[in-house]
C-alpha cells in the first residue's frame, strides 16, 4: 500500500492546478506532444498502414488471456494482440473481410469479447453501406478460445439485419441476470437489437437470435427518427434491476431490460444541446453519469440520475457539471472505473478525470496520441481520403480499462494502439471504493448480481 | 454550426458524391468514377454506360433492365505480369452480394470497350488475371466502380448530411 502512497499524493498535490480552468491557458496544438507525469506511456503500435488506423478497442479481463482487440476502421479488419509484455505488443492476427477494397462504408467499428462457458469469443461489429456487398451484416462472431494459436480463432456466425442496411456501429456484451450472454446493438433504425449470444454460437435458425428490441424515445430532432448511437448496460444493485443507458442521438434514456424481450422505460434525459446524443455512462451504483454529444466544443456532462431511477423525474435536464480535455476540440468515448473516468479524448489523445465530486470533476493525467493537425479530422468518403477541413474527430476513439491490474489501452484513430498505466492505479474493484463492483466489465462466470455469485 | 459526426447517422457513411476521375465533382448518372485496388493504387479510371444496340434507343432485358454498354477509360494501369502470374486486365460485373461474375472484357490503358451489364446495381471491378476467357475471377483488384444506380438507397440509413463535414 505504501507504495502508492507517494504517487497518490503527487496526484493530490497536483490536482488544484490540473482542474479545468474556464480561462487557463490550452496548450497550442502542435505542442501537444508527451503526458502528464503520472501517465507511463508503456507501448504504442501503429497497427496498419495508412492514414487512418483504428476504431474501437476491447481487452480481456481474465488472468492468463492478455488479449486486446482493435477494430481496424475503414481498413475492414481487426487485429488481435499479446500484451503479455506490455512493453512490446505481439501482433498475434489480423482478420480481413473478403474483398475489402470492393466493400463500402467506414468498416471494422466495435468489438467486444464474451465467455460461454469455458469458451471465449470475440463480436466484431461492422458497417457496410448500401452499394457495395454485406451491407446487411452488422457483426462476425469468432471463437478465440484457442489464442495465442491464431489458428485455432474459428468464424462462428454471422449476424445480419436486413431491414436496416449499414450495420452495427456499436455494440455492448452484457451477462444478464438471468445469466444469459447478450449482444445489444445499434442499428439505423429506431430501435436497438438485442441478441442472444448463446443463440448464435448454437447456429441454428438465425431468426431465433434476436430476442428483444429497445425503442428510441429520444430522436434526433432535426429528424424526427433515428437509432441509437451507443449504450451501456450494467445491473442495478440497489434496485435489482438490469439496466440500458442508451444514446439516442436526440437525448438519452434508460430501460429496465430485466426482461430484455419486454424493456421498460424508466426515464430520459433531454435538454437544450443535447442533439447528437453519443455515449451514457453510468457509475456503478447508477446514480452518476458521463455523457457525450458527438460535436465540437462540447464538454462531457455530468448528471445525477437518481431522481430519475427512484421514477420520481420521468426527464432529467440539468447536468450536475461538465469536463472537457481541451474546450476547442470534443472527447469522445469513456470508461468508468469510479472515480476515474478514462477518455479517449479525439485530438486530446487520452484523459483521466475524477469524479470523487461530481459537481467539480478534476483532470487526474494525460497522453496526447494524435500528433494530428486540429480540424482535420474524419469527414468526407474514400475519394478525399476520409480527410474533412473541418472534423475534430480523429485521434482518440477507444478506451479500456483492466480491472485486474489496471493496464490502459486506447485506440487512435490517427496513430493506433497505445498502452499505458497511471501511477497509484493498479486495478479496480468496486468494493475497494464503496460501489457495486459494476462496470463495462463483466462477470461471465457468476453474472451481475450479488445473489448470483 | 452542428458539424455532425459522419457515423452517428445511421449507417453513419458521409460518402462525397460521385467524382469524375479527375475529381472535379458530381458526374451524370451515367458516369462510374473508379478507385484504384491496393495492388495497382496509381491506376485511375472512370466508366460510363451507354445503351447497349438497340432499334428502340432503350436497350432493356426481357424483364426490363437496362443493358448498358460499358466505356471504361483508364491510365496507369500496371503490366499484369507486375502483379503475378497475369497477362491481362479483364472487367467484371458483379451485383453487389458478389453472387455472381460476369466477364465483360479486356481494359487497357486509354478507352475499352467492353460488354454489356444489365444488373439493375451492381459493381464494376477490373482485375488482373490469366487469360481473357477465364470464366472465374481470381486476380487482385486494380480498378472498382459503383454503378451510379448504386446511389438510389434505402432511405432509413441513406447517409444525411453528405457533404456537409467537409
Amino acid at each position: 500500500m505504501t507504495r502508492y502512497l507517494a504517487p497518490l499524493l503527487l496526484v493530490g498535490l497536483a490536482a488544484p492546478l490540473l482542474a479545468q480552468d474556464p480561462g487557463a491557458t490550452v496548450p497550442r496544438d502542435d505542442a501537444k506532444r508527451g503526458g502528464s507525469a503520472n501517465i507511463r506511456l508503456l507501448a504504442h503500435v501503429e497497427n496498419n498502414a495508412g492514414a487512418w488506423k483504428a476504431a474501437d478497442i476491447e481487452m480481456e479481463q481474465d488472468a492468463g488471456r492478455p488479449y486486446v482487440y482493435v477494430s481496424g476502421f475503414v481498413n475492414n479488419n481487426f487485429q488481435v494482440y499479446d500484451v503479455r509484455n506490455e512493453q512490446a505488443p505481439k501482433l498475434l492476427l489480423n482478420w480481413t473481410i473478403e474483398n475489402p477494397e470492393l466493400h463500402q462504408g467506414i468498416g471494422a467499428m466495435d468489438g467486444k469479447y464474451f465467455k460461454l462457458g469455458d469458451r471465449y469469443f470475440y463480436v466484431q461489429s461492422f458497417q457496410f453501406a448500401q452499394g457495395g456487398p454485406d451491407s446487411d451484416l452488422g457483426a462476425i462472431v469468432f471463437d478465440v478460445t484457442g489464442l495465442p494459436d491464431p489458428a485455432a480463432v474459428r468464424e462462428v456466425a454471422r449476424i445480419r439485419y436486413a431491414p436496416s442496411p449499414g450495420g452495427f456501429h456499436n455494440i455492448f456484451a452484457y451477462k444478464h441476470s438471468s445469466g444469459r450472454v447478450l449482444l445489444f446493438t445499434t442499428i439505423g433504425g429506431d430501435r436497438a437489437l438485442v441478441y442472444d449470444l448463446g443463440r448464435v454460437v448454437a447456429g441454428g435458425d438465425p431468426a431465433s437470435w434476436l430476442v428483444g428490441e429497445v425503442p428510441n424515445p429520444t430522436p434526433m430532432a432535426q429528424l424526427g427518427a433515428s437509432g441509437y448511437h451507443d449504450f451501456y448496460v450494467g445491473y442495478d444493485v440497489a434496485r435489482r434491476r438490469d439496466v440500458f443507458y442508451g444514446a439516442g442521438l436526440g437525448g438519452y434514456s434508460a430501460w429496465d431490460v430485466s426482461a430484455p424481450e419486454a424493456p421498460s422505460q424508466l426515464f430520459t434525459i433531454t435538454s437544450l444541446g443535447m442533439d447528437l446524443a453519443h455515449t451514457f455512462t453510468p457509475s456503478p451504483d447508477g446514480n452518476i453519469a458521463v455523457t457525450e454529444t458527438e460535436y465540437q466544443y462540447t464538454p462531457l456532462r455530468i448528471w445525477d440520475l437518481t431522481e430519475g431511477q427512484d421514477g420520481r423525474r420521468q426527464n432529467l435536464d440539468i447536468p450536475l457539471s461538465a469536463w472537457t480535455a481541451d474546450w476547442r476540440d470534443l472527447s469522445h468515448n469513456h470508461e468508468v472505473r469510479w472515480p476515474f473516468v478514462f477518455v479517449s479524448a479525439y485530438e486530446d489523445g487520452f484523459f483521466v478525470f475524477n469524479l470523487t465530486d461530481p459537481k467539480h470533476p478534476r483532470t487526474e493525467g494525460w497522453y496526447y496520441t494524435c500528433q494530428c493537425t486540429h480540424e482535420h479530422g474524419f469527414g468526407g468518403g474514400p475519394n478525399v481520403g476520409w480527410e474533412s477541413t473541418t472534423s475534430v474527430m480523429q485521434g482518440g476513439f477507444g478506451v479500456d480499462v483492466r480491472n485486474r491490474d489496471g493496464l490502459i489501452v486506447l485506440s487512435d484513430m490517427r496513430t493506433g494502439l497505445w498502452l499505458f498505466r497511471m501511477d497509484g492505479f493498479s486495478g479496480w474493484n468496486g468494493a475497494s471504493v464503496g460501489m457495486p463492483n459494476i462496470s463495462s466489465v463483466q462477470d461471465y462466470d457468476r453474472g451481475p448480481a450479488p445473489s448470483s455469485r | 454550426m452542428i458539424r455532425p459526426a459522419p457515423w452517428l447517422l445511421g449507417v453513419g457513411l458521409v460518402l462525397a458524391g460521385p467524382a469524375t476521375v479527375a475529381g472535379q465533382g458530381p458526374g451524370t448518372p451515367w458516369e462510374m468514377p473508379l478507385r484504384a485496388g491496393p495492388a495497382a493504387p496509381a491506376a485511375r479510371g472512370e466508366a460510363r454506360l451507354q445503351f447497349a444496340p438497340s432499334p428502340f434507343g432503350v436497350a432493356v432485358t426481357a424483364d426490363g433492365r437496362h443493358r448498358y454498354d460499358v466505356r471504361i477509360t483508364a491510365e496507369n494501369l500496371p503490366d499484369p505480369a507486375t502483379l503475378g502470374p497475369y497477362r491481362v486486365l479483364l472487367a467484371w460485373e458483379t451485383p453487389r452480394d458478389l453472387s455472381t461474375w460476369h466477364r465483360l472484357g479486356v481494359v487497357r490503358n486509354g478507352t475499352s470497350l467492353v460488354g454489356t451489364a444489365d444488373h439493375n446495381k451492381f459493381l464494376l471491378v477490373i482485375t488482373a488475371e490469366p487469360d481473357s476467357l477465364v470464366t472465374t475471377r481470381s486476380g487482385p483488384t486494380v480498378l472498382h466502380g459503383m454503378s451510379p444506380s448504386g446511389w438510389l438507397q434505402q432511405f432509413l440509413t441513406h447517409p444525411l448530411f453528405r457533404g456537409m463535414s467537409q
